[in-house]
Parts: structure tokens; sequence; C-alpha cells
């Protein structure tokens, strides 16, 4: 009989390790069982093309909670994160819109533009400041079910309506509009530029199957303001050694605290005994037992493939099958001979260090949306783009460039299937959109790699291809994530528990799922 | 002399205020632009010999405890709520009847899908249940949120009660559901395209939305509050046309003392150091009182009648910031014959809402055409014939249609309201109707097109939305009409609104001026 764990994690991406290092930092001896040949799940980094190093899915970095790059010391185990200095966007006109690290230059632009915005960007800013602290201790928070007369769910609900009371009528209200309008029409009471509210609004679709003008995508904007590095917000970052090393830091935290990590060991399903987690079975056969079980898979992986529906309460299955995935996003990631060279600002400058984004206007947008909505990708895709090697020269060989370009929409469900041809379709949208806006980008193309929804579930196993393991839309949030009565990461299986961006808060690389999880587990006695 | 209450606007929420004051005892005055009373819930000859309600078709639900207790009955209102909900006409040449009898609705869906014939009842139930919620949220005052004081407390627990009666698995669906699409959740019950069609068009009613959009669940449980259990999509016809709902409340407005004078239009409220102190009307006359009520919309009320300097300018904002966005034109058709469905309709069901939604994406399509500006190529389509109960309306044996066209948005992109645009936009109602009733074409004797612009023209409606603003979900409860003003006070002390523009918002006949007025009567301790 082989030994048995106090816990095992199944997944080994980011919140799977952050729940093992956890968990294994309190004393509890774990193993992390991985799939693929290494760990990161879709925080990864590889050598797609010799000499050049792509961060395949994930590619940059904002939302990962201090409290856990502390808790875990990640930058001894080399975590560190560059800042993305800039945004820049592209218009039709031949001009840019340009949001630089320093707000007096990005007042300066705005300016240019219209004196109004300006003038409402720095209350904007404060707003989404105020908004971002009050929805913080909600992020670090197990959500409370309020359906439960429990005493622990009972402080937690109070817990919340005090913070609520806390925060104040002004921003309690400005907090509901976030979580119930669209981004469009929340921007609309602050903006007039286009391609201001167009490149802000972008940030409030990404992940989502939800166009500017769709309610509850104002939330996502907010998500993206969340973003916290060394404390100011909207700051995002790239991982140095790309988002792999993000991974590889926290999976070098849990090794120290004792997490031993097995990778390519696809488990193929939980074992199960009277309804109790036992341990889980490898797809070569082998049983490995374990106190507790942890999955980070994604909830239709983790209770429809390795528990099982006859396993399951009939509406706990029911609910778990009409949680939306509905990917939405591709990816595509390019070797460069030579840098871009775009129209609208010539030559190299600091914005090649950040990011450059397609999104000229709102209707782009929305119009990128209507194509994906009927089933097919967008024939204007938007955009966001970052030059890695531009931020870290080592992600490709000397006076070389990689090029990471995040695209929507790609919908997973696309009519007629994702087939080579379309994905190469696909592909060549992308780069002729692009093109438009650096035309030598073409020429300077040494390696493509294009990757679609389709792509995203077969290599990482995320459902249709979500990059947040679920849609965040406000019906699959908070006491609904994945599912109402089970969003405290427990499941209806005894000694069974979920981690994955499936659960609250869920989504991007925050790794707040996993640290609750851990909590709750360490809190269960477990 | 000093009033104690004016109402400005006689429409049907301002004749509930005034009615309801005026039978506690409160002397009020109601101050009518037009020269009769009704606002919307008017009839009018549209066309010679045809008369109409001019905006369209009902004037939303009236709630059965306000008919009883205004004695709306003795006052000689006739409610019909006739047996078959939605009659939609499909491509394929069939047609769907949603009835009030769910067995036979039941009956009816059999023939597109068992399965979803199957599902039919509990998802009837679902809605009436959640409808109910809804219903008991409406009742009261939006509490203070999240300062809750007072009797906040008492009206949270009771609707957490409320709530809690669902039972936890329900409780949950129901804020679930709140926050989805109708499409997603229509999408969880059912497969039929054609059902989903046509009960998806209710949740997109009257919004500058689709059905894929976050909320649209919610509008179709606020079109089911009050209404029967069982129904879907059903209606409430006023018998003679709004004009009798109108009439009926203005009598008895009348009886308890009221006093109701038209073609007084007002021009300003008069506000004295952050007071009101009364109106002052087009003609330069002054009518002084303690309180003011204004039936008309937030923005017209708050940015139209007080005077700019009263108001602090972020509350301005605020209510600049209420979407209108009306979405909905009127064109009434003098018919010389009713209209013949090649899908031959069962007996009764013409008095339906006849509705062209064939699918959810055939309205999500409508939707996209009105996102970029424009109006619907294909638009969502909701004809009656009011001359089927009522044939005094047109002359003998001719009928009346008035079709209710979604998208045609007050924000025309590049173009405006013109004649022209007019003409296109009946031209494409009669085409679209006479693909499912060949004679439509023939039988057209004279068309009347109302678009939100004209709304606004004639009625004061901004941007033509009879809601006063659109019913979404960050326009709602504590947020209607602006945040931190829901409870039908104003920055202006003595200056209530009653209109559609406050909580529980349109298409609830009456429902805000009932409570606006027991607001009042709280604050002036009769009740």
């Amino acid at each position: 009989m082989a030994q048995t764990w106090d816990a095992i994690i199944i997944g080994g991406g980011h919140n799977g390790l952050v729940t093992a290092a956890y968990l294994a930092r309190a004393g509890r001896r774990v193993l992390v069982l991985e799939r693929r040949y290494r760990v990161g799940g879709a925080a990864v980094s590889e050598e797609i093309y010799p000499g050049f190093k792509f961060s395949v899915f994930s590619y940059v970095v904002s939302l990962l909670r201090p409290e856990i790059i502390r808790d875990l010391d990640l930058p001894r185990h080399g975590l560190e994160i560059l800042p993305l200095e800039s945004t820049v966007t592209p218009m039709d006109n031949g001009d840019y819109l340009a949001v630089w690290g320093d707000p007096d230059k990005t007042r300066r632009e705005i300016y240019r533009h219209s004196p109004r915005d300006a003038e409402a960007m720095v209350e904007f800013g404060r707003l989404m400041h105020h908004m971002a602290q009050a929805v913080k201790p909600i992020l670090g928070m197990i959500p409370p079910d309020p359906t439960s007369l429990s005493p622990r769910d009972l402080l937690g609900l109070l817990k919340l309506g005090r913070h609520f009371r806390s925060l104040g009528p002004e921003h309690v209200h400005a907090l509901y509009k976030l979580m119930t309008m669209s981004s469009a029409d929340y921007l609309d009471e602050w903006y007039e530029t286009d391609v201001l509210k167009a490149t802000k609004s972008a940030s409030g679709i990404i992940g989502t199957f939800l166009g500017p003008r769709s309610p509850g995508t104002a939330y996502v904007l907010l998500h993206h303001y969340m973003g916290e590095i060394d404390g100011s917000f909207r700051a995002w970052g790239f991982a140095k050694g790309g988002t792999g090393a993000i991974s590889e830091s926290i999976a070098g935290a849990a090794r120290r605290f004792g997490v031993e990590i097995r990778t390519d060991a696809p488990v193929t399903r939980v074992l199960l005994k009277r309804g109790r987690a036992m341990g889980v079975v490898l797809e070569n056969g082998e049983e490995l037992r374990a106190r507790t079980v942890v999955s980070s898979l994604d909830p239709h992986r983790t209770f429809l493939e390795l528990v099982g529906e006859p396993e399951l309460p009939e509406d706990f299955v029911s609910d778990i099958r009409r949680y939306k995935f509905r990917g939405s996003s591709g990816k595509v990631n390019l070797a460069l001979d030579e840098l871009p060279n775009f129209t609208c600002m010539p030559g190299v400058g600091p914005h090649l260090r950040g990011a450059i984004s397609v999104s000229p206007s709102v209707d782009y947008l929305e119009r990128a949306y209507d194509d994906a909505k009927y089933g097919e990708f967008s024939r204007h895709p938007y955009m966001d783009v970052i030059i890695p090697s531009m931020i870290d020269p080592h992600m490709a060989p000397p006076g070389k460039h990689v090029m990471s370009i995040f695209v929507q929409y790609a919908p997973y469900n696309i009519t007629g299937g994702w087939t080579d041809a379309k994905r190469e379709a696909f592909g060549d949208t992308v780069v002729d959109t692009l093109a438009r806006y650096a035309p030598n980008l073409k020429q300077a193309i040494l390696h493509r790699q294009v990757i679609t929804p389709a792509d995203i579930e077969r290599i990482t196993g995320l459902t249709e291809g979500n990059i947040f393991q679920g849609e965040l839309a406000l019906h699959q949030l908070f006491f609904l994530r994945p599912a109402p009565r089970w969003a405290k990461y427990r499941t209806p299986i005894r000694r069974l528990y979920q981690c994955g961006s499936g659960t609250h808060p869920g989504g991007g690389i925050m790794g707040a799922s996993g640290r609750l999880a851990a909590l709750r587990i360490l809190g269960d006695g477990r | 002399m000093t009033r104690e209450v004016i109402v400005i606007g006689g429409g049907v929420n301002g004749l509930v205020t005034a009615a309801y004051l005026a039978k506690a005892g409160i002397p009020v005055q109601v101050l009518e632009a037009r020269g009769t009373p009704g606002g919307l819930a008017g009839t009018e000859e549209v066309m010679p010999g045809f008369r109409s309600d001019v905006a369209g078709l009902d004037a939303g639900w009236l709630l059965p405890d306000i008919a009883d207790h205004l004695k709306l009955g003795a006052a000689g209102l006739e409610l019909v709520v006739p047996e078959a909900s939605v009659f939609s006409p499909q491509p394929d040449g069939r047609a769907l009847t949603l009835w009030t009898d769910p067995t036979r609705t039941a009956e009816e869906i059999a023939r597109f899908s068992a399965e979803d014939a199957r599902r039919w009842p509990a998802f009837t139930a679902q809605l009436a249940r959640f409808a109910r919620v809804l219903e008991a949220v409406y009742a009261v005052t939006p509490p203070r949120i999240p300062d809750a004081r007072g009797r906040d407390f008492a009206t949270l627990l009771g609707l957490g009660r409320r709530l809690r009666g669902l039972g936890r698995r329900e409780m949950v669906e129901f804020l679930r559901v709140a926050a989805m699409s109708v499409a997603e959740w229509l999408d969880d019950w059912f497969a039929t395209d054609a059902l989903k069609g046509a009960v998806g068009a209710g949740g997109v009613t009257r919004i500058l939305q689709g059905p894929r959009s976050a909320g649209t669940a919610f509008v179709l449980l606020h079109h089911h509050v009050g209404r029967p259990a069982g129904a879907v999509r059903s209606a409430q016809l006023v018998k003679g046309g709004l004009g009798a709902l109108a009439r009926a409340l203005t009598d008895v407005a009348k009886g308890f003392g009221a006093e109701i004078r038209t073609s007084a239009p007002v021009r300003e409220i008069v506000v004295r150091d952050g007071r009101t102190i009364g109106v002052a009307l087009e003609t330069g006359e002054h009518i002084a009182a303690r309180r003011v009520v204004s039936s008309a919309d937030p923005r017209r009320t708050m940015c139209g009648l007080v005077p700019a300097a009263h108001l602090d300018p972020e509350f301005v904002r605020a209510i600049n910031n209420i979407r209108y966005r009306g979405a909905v034109a009127t064109v009434h058709l003098a018919l010389g014959e009713l209209p013949h469905f090649t899908s031959r309709p069962a007996d009764g069901a013409l008095r339906a809402a006849i509705t062209v939604a064939p699918s959810l994406d055939y309205l999500e399509r409508a939707y996209d055409d009105a996102k970029y500006g424009g109006v619907s190529r294909q638009p969502f389509l909701e004809a009656r014939i009011p001359t089927l109960l009522d044939p005094s309306l047109a002359p003998p044996r001719q009928h009346l249609m008035t079709v209710q066209v979604q998208y045609a948005p007050y924000h025309l992109r590049g173009g405006v309201w013109d004649a022209a645009a007019r003409e296109r936009l009946a031209d494409s109602v009669v085409a679209s109707l006479g693909n499912y009733a060949p004679n439509l074409h023939t039988s057209v004797l004279a068309r009347h097109v109302v678009t939100p612009k004209d709304l606004e023209e004639r009625f004061g409606l901004t941007e033509g939305h009879p809601y006063h603003g659109e019913m979404t979900l960050d326009q709602i409860v504590f947020m209607r009409p602006v945040a931190g003003w829901a409870r039908y006070r104003t920055p202006i002390k003595g200056l209530f609104l009653c209109g559609a523009g406050t909580h529980p918002g349109g298409g609830l006949a009456g429902a805000p001026g009932r409570n606006a007025a027991h607001e009042l009567l709280l604050k002036e301790g009769r009740r």
C-alpha cells in the first residue's frame, strides 16, 4: 500500500500551486499532479520557436494578490515583475491615443483629444481607486451563503453588510452601477472621446462573450482595474522570463515548503468511497490516496469528468451543467525579425515597451462581438498587443523579438467547428488587421503560432477555452460561483475541495481562489 | 391662497396620486397641459373615423389593489384579459399561440416540442413565484441602501422574509435569474426557437437592449408583476381604450374632491430658499402651494421645470445620466378587412398581441441595427386589433390595428424622423406582417406613425420613453430615478415625484403614483 498524502492537488496551474504552497506551509504533506510536462497551466513560458520564448497563453499580470507574493516570498523564488509603461491605441485617421505611466503626460495627451476628458480622467481614476478598494475585501473573503442560517454564514453576511455601510451610499451606488451597467454606458457618463472609451471598455470585454454595450461588462472593467503592483492600482506588468516564471516561482515556494510536484501525471478520476474522496486514479492506473483531494480544474472537468454525475446530487449537476464557459478569446504569438513600425508612432519608442490596443472605436469592438454572436470570429478583432522582448530582452535572440497578441472574439462554438484552415484564416485576419497599423509586420514574421479557444481547451484543459474557468458574468460571481451553496470551495463530495478560477473570485493570474481554498481547507481542520 | 398640493401632469400616475391624496382628505389640484386628462392614456381619432390609443396598446398592468382601493370598477372601468396572450406566426407557416391557460398553451407548444411542453407549467410557476416577490418589492418605498434607517429596516426585513419564503433553492434562483439575460434564462428551459422568441420578446420590451443582454430576464419578470399565475405575457386591456381608464380615474379623483384643471401647462416650479412655493404656468399665472408633486419624467421635472440655480450640479449630472432612449414606434393601420393569417389562428387568437419575434436571434438582430443608431430592418412587432374588442373604434366592418415597432430608436444616427423615415417604417411593418397575412397589403386604408420623437413633442416624454427611463438593473428600485433619491422626494423641499420615472417604474399603471401618495401621506402623518 502506497503512502497516504494529507492533500493531493489536481492540476499544477497557479491556483493549484498556491493552494499546495499554503497547505504545505501549514505543515501538510502535499502532492501536486500535473497532466502536462510542466507546471503552470495557462501561465507558462515555452520555446515554441528556437531561441524565442513565449508566454503562450496568459501574458500579463496585475491581479496577483500581494499577500500571496508576501506569504510565499515569491521574489526569492525568482518572481520579478517589470512594469508595462503605456497603452497606445492607433486610430484610423493616423492619429493615436496614448496612456502613459506618467499621469501628467497622460493628462496632456488626453487634453489633446478633449480637455473635458482630461479633467474627467482625474475624477474617474479616483472613483475607480475607491471602487477597487471597496471590492478588495470582498475578493479576500469566502462568500457567505445568503440562503443559509448557519452562524458562520450569518456572520459573513453581517460583515458584508457592515462593509457596505462603511463605504457610504455614494460608493455603494457607484459600485452597484458598475456591477449592472455596460462598460460603454458607464464610460459615456464620464467621457466623450470615442477612442478613449473604446480602449477603456476593451478591458471590460476581455475573456467574456459580451460586447462593450452588454450590461455586466462595467464590472469586468473594474476587475481589470484591481491590479496591484507595489500598491499602485491599474498597473499591469510583465513577469521577467514570461508568465511561466510566475508559476515557477510559486512552484519553487511550494517545493521549499515540502510540496512534491509530479508532472506528466494526468488524473482520470477522483477515487470515491461511500461519497467521500479517498484519493485519485492516474491515467496509468496508479491509485494515490489522500485525506483531502483538491481540484484546481474547472467545474466541468472536476465534477462531470473526474467525479461523475451519478455520484452527485441532481440539482448540483444541473447547476454545473448550466455554468457558462463560452470561450471567446484567441492568441497569436509571433517571432519577429524586426520591430513593428507603427504608422501613427514611427520608429522605436517607449510605446513599444507597453501595450498596443487595437480598439479604435466602441462600435469597432461591438461589431467584433456581433460576428462572434452569430458564430464567426471577428472580421476586425480587438487586439491587445505587447512585445515582451522589449521589456525582457532574454525572451528573444539579440535584435529579434517576440510579439504576443491577445485577440477577441474567437468563439469556441464557431460555425462548423475549428479546423486547421479556419485557424490559419483567423491568424491571417489578426496579422492583416494589425498590419494596417504597422505595415512592416508581415515581412518581419519568422514564426507564427495561432491559438484558438479549441486549442486552449486541448492544451490546457480549460473547458471551451475560457481563460477564466467560466465567464465573469454577474450571475456567476461571488456566492454563485460556480454553483449556489457550493461557492465556498467545498463540494457535495466530502473531502473534495475546489480551488480553481471557477470559484470566487476567479479569473486572471490572481491566486485568490487558491489561497481562499487553502484557508477553507485548513479552517475545516483538514 | 396657498394650495395644499399641486400635481403636475394628469396622466395615469398623476391622477392616481391625486385620487389617493384627495381620498385621504388633502385638497389637491392637478394641472394638465393638454385639453383632456390622461396623458398617454388617451384615445384619439388617429385617422378619420378610426380612434386609437395614441402611444400604443396599453398603459401597462393596473394592479388590482389600486383598482379596488379607488373603486375604479364602480366608476365604469372594465378591464379585459384576453384568453390569448401572444399569437406568434412563424416563417414556416405555423403559428404559436400562448394562452392564459397554461394547459392549453402546453398543448400548443407540444406541436413544436414535447419536451418544452412538459417544462412549460414549471416555467410559468417559477415566473409567477418570482413576479410575486417583485410585487412585494414594488409595493413599498425603496429602503435606503446601504444607509438604511428607521422604517427601512422593517421594509428590508419584510422583503427578506418574502425572499426566504421561496425556499433556499428558489431564492438563489431568483437572485441569479434577475441578473441574467432573458436568452440565457430561456435557454436553460427550452429548445424551441418560436417559443423562446415569443416569450423572450417580453424581456426586451421598451429597452434598447437585445435578449442576450444581462438584465433582460428581470424585464420579463417586471412585466409579470400582478398578472395571473400561469399566464405568460398576458395583457390587460381597457374596454373603450385607455381613454376610459383616464376618465374613470378623473371621475374618482374628482369624487374625492380633487380639482383637475386642463390646458394649464406648467412653465416653472417656483423655488425659494431650497423649498418649492408653487408653480408658474405658461400664461404667467402663479399658483402658490405647500407641496408640488410632479408626474412628469425626472429630467423634465428637475432640468426643465426647476431652475438650474437651485440644484447641486452632481444631482443634475445624475439626472442627465438617466438613460431614456425611446426605442419603440407605433404604426396605426386602418384596415378595410381583418388580416387573414395563413397559419389559421384559432378562435380568439387574434385578440392576443400578434407578435413577430420568431426567435431570440431575430430579436437580437433587430437590436443589432439599433445599436448603431438604425431602425431594425427586421423589427420586432407587436400588433393588436382593438376593434375586435370594441368595434366602435372604427367604421362598421372596418378594423384598426396598432403595431408596436421595436427597435425604432429616438436617436437616429445620420438621419432624422422625417416623413420619409416614417413612410419607410410603415412600409416595413406592412411588409413584415404581410408575410404572414398576405391580404394586409391590399386592406390598408390609411396609416399613422407615432415615433419616439412624436411622443416627446406631444407628451413631453424625454426621448419618447413612456416609462420615463429604461427599466434596466441600474435604474430600478433604490436607483430610480437616481441613487439616493428613490423615495419620491427631491433635493427641493416640498417637491415630490410620482411618475413612471420613480419606483417601481413603467408598465405598471399607477403603481408609482400610489407609492408616492403613500410616502406623502406618511410625511403628513395621515397614514
